[in-house]
């Protein structure tokens, strides 16, 4: 039997999104998920870790990012843990999906597709801690 | 272990600058990418096809230098297609809503052909 759960830690540099990737794959082939799914849930990591590199550290110290990932009867649970400021991107705002070439803006894109391709996120703050829940089906 | 950069081959043909995405464009890798594209314009390319056929991984990232070298080449009369999209890659384009201004195409040779 393959373990259900895993955690791993990585640190705020975007060099790090090979060690996500890897640690997501040999997971995500070991509870017996689809390309499909490990790639929507690559994508979705990978948006929600750059966003805490790039703005949730007023410094260029070494901070620690916790991922917890779980599989239980067709549904995955990603849980990801910050020490950064207190950042809920769940209240990112939608862009503007239909507007001209010209006047678009990427500015939102990443939080918008992590809403799409999840089925669920929930955001709470506990103590100097940003604690994002992310669930998906991936019957 | 295995290394997941991006690789970024260059071609021309009928005048169209081809260039063939091969790994993972995310937002390690993007900047690369965007050098690469920004280059080619610079040096005067106007007409472009990005082959998508041996890319395994897109993020908004990648998606950002796309949107950019479009908006670049529509201010200098040029243009930008795609191409040979894996479904979940194309679905990612549909989700953002890029498939409106930018064409896809399902092979290279269609692509060539549109220009």
């Amino acid at each position: 039997m393959s373990d259900d759960k895993v955690f791993f830690e990585l640190t705020n540099r975007l060099s790090e999104l090979e060690a996500l990737h890897d640690n997501l794959k040999n997971f995500g082939q070991s509870v017996g998920l689809s390309r499909k799914a490990i790639f929507e849930i690559n994508l979705v990591m990978e948006e929600i870790f750059t966003n805490i590199v790039t703005y949730a550290y007023d410094n260029d110290d070494e901070h620690r990012i916790g991922f917890f990932l779980s599989h239980e009867k067709g549904m995955m649970v990603i849980r990801i843990e910050d020490t950064g400021m207190s950042f809920n991107p769940l209240c990112a705002r939608t862009p503007d999906l239909e507007c001209a070439l010209e006047d678009r803006k990427i500015g939102g894109l990443g939080v918008y597709l992590a809403k799409h391709f999840m089925d669920h996120i929930d955001y709470v703050r506990c103590g100097n801690k940003n604690i994002l829940t992310l669930k998906k089906s991936v019957i | 272990m295995e290394r997941q950069k991006i690789e970024i081959i260059e071609t021309m043909r009928n005048n169209v600058s081809i260039f063939r995405l091969k790994g993972r464009l995310d937002s390690n890798t993007s900047q690369e990418f965007e050098n690469k594209i920004f280059g080619a314009i610079q040096s005067g390319s106007r007409s472009m096809i990005i082959d998508f056929k041996t890319l395994d991984y897109i993020s908004s990232a990648g998606l950002r230098v796309i949107l950019k070298a479009a908006k670049e080449l529509k201010h200098s009369g040029g243009k930008i297609l795609l191409c040979s999209m894996e479904s979940y890659i194309r679905e990612v384009f549909e989700i953002a809503g890029f498939d409106s201004f930018i064409p896809i195409f399902p092979t290279l040779d269609e692509a060539v052909n549109h220009f």
